[in-house]
């Protein structure tokens, strides 16, 4: 018994070595920017990067409004299909799905094609069209995780029978959505709201291509250019992840102990 | 006029009819019963009063208003669900006050009103409760409150009390139906419990495959069944096929045992085959079958029910169960003992559809 143990605890060390090693040798030679000892020099230099600050605080508004107008197109339509479309449930988890399997270049380029400045919808023909549709491709690429994250929050209340409750109290169709589903709901909509943060503010490609000053091609840029300050940025991203994951944590055990059936 | 009226309510999914024609109509302050079993339509009549379906055709009326153009929330009926649909993210409080708020009150108005209301459900000191720290008796019950709250025109009860078990279902039972009457509220109440609908209700409708088979007292719908299906479903009963002897003279024969019934056989001719009910409590055991009305058979079982002890016996072809109120002296008949039950004329009644 005491050998089973010994042996599970090296698989777990094994395996937690893989992730751990390169991460401390990461996190180890972002301190190694001033010769001779450790010191935060690399952090200091991207922190005092007015172009980390820009890309950073452009993301993080990206990804509220990503968050805000996801939350509004997932929430009444997980509603409206497990309401009044449960037939259709299969396909909107299909489409909730294509984000996984299409590549985001591929999508981009999808976008580029459509949504060019000479094209009937020319999304790309100014800044702010090009941040709307550098929105409108952050729902998309979270789409499978919200979706998901807002209909399994669902399926703990009888929405139909909650719905007909709020009805024959006189409740018109928005009061229904944003005081009786809406409150209910929130667990799932925090978990996928919290997942689409992570991915706006690590994501590449769209940005990229769209050519808008976010984060994830600043990663990139910084990491072609410079020795010290990329490992810095590396860990940054990973705290901003980490925080993302323990909020996701704390989400989850408030909905444990919070009133899910009638 | 009636306050609530169904009139040739129909209602069919696809190409299944539910609902057939369905009449009815209940006065002001009326306790009415829709009793059947699943599936029988009960229940979606009530969502159609209700506005959570549209009929196929017909009209309901209250209070003389057609209802078809409203929708569910502009109708003022309260409802309350078998799985009690409190909202699980507010207190009882809150839960109250929703209809409350909704209609426009002030705060003061919707704080007295639900202390009022949860008094009426002796829950007041349970206002800063969530649904999720109450058991199923109390939830059900602030449910009603709820229901009860915004001074609804007609209250509907979807089996309310399903998920309950017997002994709340019968302490709410009696509840609702004290509430109900103090408040004067006409009320619609769906179970295919039939004790419950005997217990409780006005007058019972007794549904079968779309269609009110029977509207009466529970009165008359135990003791004077319309229909076969109302016979066998209400209560336990006795279901006879016996031969006609003389139509004439109302004689008929059970087995080899010939019996006279007090209700007139109508067209039928000797030889013929009716249906006759008989409840098990109608008869009692007799020494000897002096008169008409007797049944002489061999006992088959005598089950211990607690309060009766129910026996069955053999007439000929028939089995008749009859029941025995438990007494201390009591010595039940055994299995292979020859009994003798009478019972009056007028306890055989002749079940026509």
């Amino acid at each position: 018994m005491k050998t089973q143990k010994i042996g599970a605890w090296i698989a777990v060390l094994f395996g937690a070595s893989y992730f751990i090693i390169p991460l401390i040798a990461t996190f180890e030679f972002s301190l190694r920017m001033r010769r001779g000892e450790y010191s935060f020099d690399a952090y200091r230099s991207v922190f005092a990067d007015v172009q980390f600050r820009e890309s950073f605080s452009y993301s993080i508004v990206m990804a509220i409004l990503t968050i805000v107008f996801g939350v509004l197109l997932v929430v009444p339509t997980a509603y409206w299909v497990r309401l009044r479309l449960p037939q259709m449930r299969p396909f909107v988890e299909f489409i909730t799905l294509m984000p996984l399997v299409i590549p985001a270049i591929v999508i981009v380029f999808g976008y580029l094609r459509l949504y060019n400045s000479s094209s009937f919808i020319p999304f790309t023909g100014s800044a702010r069209g090009t941040d709307l549709l550098l929105m409108f491709s952050f729902m998309t690429l979270s789409l499978p995780y919200m979706y998901r994250s807002v209909d399994t929050a669902m399926r703990t209340i009888d929405v139909a029978t909650l719905t007909e409750a709020a009805q024959s109290l006189g409740a018109s169709w928005p009061t229904i959505m944003f005081k009786c589903i809406f409150p209910n709901v929130m667990s799932g909509v925090l978990s996928g709201a919290f997942i689409t943060f992570a991915i706006v503010i690590g994501e590449f490609t769209m940005p990229s291509l769209l050519n808008r000053p976010a984060f994830g091609p600043y990663l990139q840029l910084i990491g072609a250019n410079r020795a010290y300050e990329p490992p810095a940025l590396a860990i940054i991203a990973f705290a901003i992840t980490w925080a993302s994951m323990a909020l996701l944590q704390l989400v989850s055990r408030f909905s444990k102990s919070a009133p899910s059936k009638p | 006029m009636s306050f609530l009226e169904l009139s040739g309510i129909q209602k069919s999914f696809g190409p299944v009819q539910v609902v057939h024609d369905f009449d009815m109509t209940i006065e002001k302050g009326e306790f009415v019963s829709f009793l059947g079993p699943s599936g029988c339509g009960k229940t979606t009549v009530l969502r159609m009063i209700a506005g959570f379906e549209t009929p196929s055709g017909g009209t309901i009326r209250i209070n003389g208003k057609n209802q078809e153009s409203l929708k569910p929330n502009q109708r003022n009926i309260g409802m309350v669900f078998q799985a009690y649909a409190l909202f699980p993210n507010m207190t009882v409080h809150d839960n109250v006050a929703f209809g409350l708020k909704i209609a426009g009150m002030n705060k003061a108005a919707v704080d007295a009103r639900v202390k009022e209301m949860l008094g009426l459900i002796h829950l007041g000191h349970l206002a800063d409760r969530f649904p999720y720290q109450m058991s199923g008796g109390q939830q059900q019950r602030v449910a009603l409150a709820r229901a009860l709250a915004p001074k609804p025109q007609v209250l509907l009860l979807d089996e309310p009390l399903s998920a309950l078990d017997a002994k709340i279902r019968v302490s709410l039972r009696e509840e609702i139906r004290m509430i109900q009457q103090q408040l004067g509220i006409t009320t619609v109440f769906v179970t295919h419990d039939q004790e419950e609908a005997l217990s409780i209700s006005d007058r019972i409708v007794v549904m079968n495959s779309g269609r009110a088979d029977q509207i009466g007292t529970p009165f008359d719908i135990y003791n004077k069944p319309a229909t076969r299906f109302v016979a066998s479903f209400v209560g336990t009963l006795n279901l006879i096929e016996a031969t006609v002897v003389d139509p004439a003279s109302n004689r008929i024969s059970i087995g080899d045992q010939a019996i006279t019934l007090r209700e007139p056989l109508g067209p039928v001719k000797a030889g013929d085959t009716v249906s006759l009910a008989l409840r098990p409590e109608a008869g009692s055991i007799a020494e000897s079958a002096k008169g008409d009305t007797a049944l002489t058979g061999q006992v088959v079982s005598s089950n211990f029910l607690g309060s009766v002890i129910r026996t069955r016996m053999k007439v000929g072809d028939p089995v008749i169960s009859f029941d025995m109120f438990n007494a201390p002296g009591l010595s039940p008949p055994a299995v292979g003992d020859v009994v003798t039950l009478r019972f009056t004329a007028s306890d055989l009644l002749i079940i026509r559809e």
